[in-house]
């Protein structure tokens, strides 16, 4: 399953840069390695963690800069392609 | 129960886990891997009056990475000279291997010093050490020289070891099985 990013600037390593992604409760920016985002968008694992109100629980592969990993996202940050994967939630 | 260093092959064997370039058999010891340091390093430069003199982490839009690339400089480690990095000072660093762990693997890693490095007063951790599975990327380093002189870093040098150890299960996001469904909904029953 993978969640939407955004990139957000390079990283302070050629091989590293900064994306963003959107939350429930608001923008999370972390830095991953440049081979992590594809088609603008990141590996949270094979299923949500839990399920809300349309919203999931995902683990980030890196820690925030506000120092969280886990986020709840809406199911359309969702990448198309891996939604199928939602289902298990 | 931290993998040794066969245990440590056949996960490299089986794809478990990646090193890239493939560490050489002088790089393992009993219950570990040596990582070599990669060239590009940022040096926190020293504090100015133009500099902010505080960092707040929970400043709405902070972004740390912009921060740190303000009060660091980039250095490439001179080939020839290495670079003497002085007491007390703040570096970022990384390895020249990349690291991958898969999500669904039971594994976790912790990047720790090296006693030989560690004896002179270098650290190359500030207390985050831990590698989770789904890892990808070169491990970030932040190197700090506690000692009373410079020590010279070099391109390539044994600079941390990785030491690998088995979790109890997958977690959560690491599930492929049959029983994903019923495992989420319980724990997403659990959250409500």
């Amino acid at each position: 399953m993978r969640v939407k990013v955004r990139e957000i600037s390079s990283g302070l390593h050629p091989s590293e840069v900064v994306i963003e992604v959107h939350t429930a409760e608001g923008p999370e920016r972390l830095v991953v390695d440049r081979s992590s985002v594809q088609g603008n968008s990141i590996f949270v694992g094979w299923r949500a963690i839990a399920e809300k109100k349309g919203q999931l629980l995902v683990e980030l592969p890196r820690e925030t800069m506000s120092g969280t990993w886990r986020v709840w996202v809406k199911r359309n940050e969702i990448a198309p392609e891996s939604r199928e994967s939602v289902g298990a939630a | 129960m931290i993998l040794t260093d066969r245990e440590i092959l056949i996960a490299l064997d089986r794809g478990l886990i990646t090193i890239r370039p493939h560490p050489d058999g002088e790089a393992f010891t009993s219950s570990a891997v040596d990582l070599t340091l990669d060239p590009l390093i940022a040096i926190v430069k020293d504090p100015t009056p133009a500099l902010e003199n505080v960092i707040d982490p929970r400043a709405k839009g902070f972004n740390a990475e912009q921060v740190m690339g303000e009060l660091s400089e980039q250095v490439t480690i001179n080939s020839k000279n290495g670079f003497p990095l002085p007491p007390r000072k703040l570096a970022l660093a990384w390895t020249r291997e990349y690291i991958g762990m898969k999500t669904e693997t039971r594994l976790a890693a912790r990047v720790e010093g090296k006693s030989s490095l560690s004896r002179l007063g270098l650290v190359v951790h500030m207390t985050a050490p831990t590698i989770h599975a789904g890892f990808e990327g070169r491990i970030r380093l932040e190197m700090m020289n506690h000692g009373a002189v410079p020590i010279r870093l070099w391109t390539g040098m044994r600079i941390c070891q990785l030491i690998f150890e088995t979790t109890l299960g997958t977690a959560e996001r690491g599930y492929k099985g049959q029983f994903i469904g019923q495992m989420a909904q319980r724990s997403s029953a659990k959250r409500r």
